[in-house]
C-alpha cells in the first residue's frame, strides 16, 4: 500500500469523527511516513512500518468511547409496552395520591389563614359595634363587645404566628420535595 | 501494569524527550525506543492529551520542501517533570516497602 492509498483508506474509515480531527490524524500519519521515507525506507515500507490499519482505527474508536452508552434493548421496549396498562395505571395512582396529600396540605394553610382573617374582622368589627354601643347608651354592651374584640385581637397575633410557621413548614417541604423528585429523574437518565 | 500509572509514565516520558530541544513526532518515537515501544496512535492520542493540558505546545515548520509539527515543553510541562521526580522518590519508598514485606513473609 502506498501513502496516497492509506491515507484514503485512514479518511474513510474514520469517517464520523470531527473533520477537523481526521485532517489532523492524516496530517501526523503522512508526516510520520515522509519521515521514515527520509531514512531511507521505501514508500511502501514507511507505510507498512507505521502499522495495521484495523488496530489504528480500533484504538482511535476504543479512545473516543471509553463510557460505551447503555443500549436499550428491543425486548425491554417491548415489555415496557406490554406491561404499560399495569405501570401506567399504578403511575397516575400514585402521582394522584401524592397530589391529593399535598392539596390536603395546603387546604390546612388555607383554613388557618381563614381563622387568622376572621379573627381579625371579628375584632374590627367588635371594637367598632361596642363603641357605637357604648354611645349610644349601652356602656356596659359596647364595652363587653370591646373586651371581646381585643381577645379576637390577641388570638388574631398568636394565629397570625401559627399560620407564618406552618406556611413557611410547608412551603420547606414543597421545595425539598421538588429537588428530591428532580434529582431522582436525573439520576435515573445518567444511569 | 495499572492503566493510569502508565499513562503518567508516558505522559512524563514523552516530556522528557522534547524537554532540551523541540521534536518532532518521528524522533520522540525513535528516541524513547530504547525504554519504551510506543506505537504512532499511542503518540498522537499522548500529544494531543498533553496539549490540552497546556504541557507542551505545537508549532509547524518548513523542513525539506514540506510541512513539519514540532512540540515545545511549556514552563507547565518542565513543573510536570520536576512533579514526577518527587513523586518517584515516594513511589520507590513505597516500593522499598512493598517488597520488604513480601521478603518478611518468606
Amino acid at each position: 500500500m502506498n501513502k496516497e492509498e492509506f491515507l484514503l483508506q485512514l479518511r474513510t474509515r474514520l469517517a464520523g469523527l470531527p473533520p477537523v480531527e481526521i485532517a489532523e490524524r492524516e496530517f501526523f500519519y503522512s508526516e510520520m511516513i515522509d519521515d521514515r521515507m527520509e531514512e531511507g525506507l521505501s514508500e511502501t515500507q514507511a507505510v507498512a512500518a507505521i502499522g495495521n490499519l484495523d488496530e489504528i482505527v480500533a484504538q482511535v474508536f476504543s479512545e473516543r468511547t471509553s463510557k460505551p452508552k447503555r443500549k436499550r434493548h428491543g425486548w425491554m421496549v417491548a415489555l415496557l409496552i406490554i406491561g404499560s396498562p399495569l405501570w401506567l395505571s399504578l403511575l397516575i395512582a400514585a402521582a394522584a395520591v401524592v397530589i391529593s396529600l399535598y392539596a390536603a396540605l395546603w387546604s390546612v394553610i388555607v383554613s388557618l389563614w381563614s381563622v387568622f382573617a376572621s379573627l381579625i374582622g371579628g375584632a374590627v368589627g367588635g371594637i367598632a359595634s361596642g363603641l357605637v354601643l357604648a354611645l349610644t347608651g349601652h356602656f356596659l354592651t359596647g364595652m363587653a363587645l370591646i373586651g371581646a374584640a381585643l381577645l379576637c385581637v390577641g388570638f388574631g397575633i398568636l394565629t397570625f404566628y401559627g399560620c407564618k410557621a406552618a406556611s413557611r413548614g410547608a412551603w420547606q417541604l414543597t421545595k425539598k420535595t421538588g429537588v428530591w423528585l428532580k434529582n431522582g429523574l436525573t439520576k435515573k437518565e445518567a444511569a | 501494569m495499572d492503566v493510569q500509572l502508565k499513562r503518567g509514565l508516558l505522559d512524563v516520558c514523552v516530556l522528557a524527550a522534547i524537554k532540551d530541544e523541540d521534536s518532532y513526532g518521528y524522533k520522540i518515537i525513535k528516541d524513547m525506543k530504547p525504554f519504551l515501544e510506543l506505537s504512532e496512535s499511542t503518540l498522537y492520542t499522548i500529544l494531543k492529551r498533553l496539549e490540552t493540558a497546556e504541557l507542551l505546545t505545537v508549532h509547524t515548520a518548513e523542513h525539506n520542501g514540506r510541512l513539519r509539527k514540532y512540540y515545545h515543553i511549556t514552563d507547565k510541562g518542565r513543573g510536570r517533570l520536576s512533579e514526577f521526580a518527587k513523586e518517584w522518590d515516594e513511589l520507590m519508598a513505597v516500593y522499598r516497602f512493598v517488597t520488604q514485606e513480601e521478603k518478611g513473609y518468606e
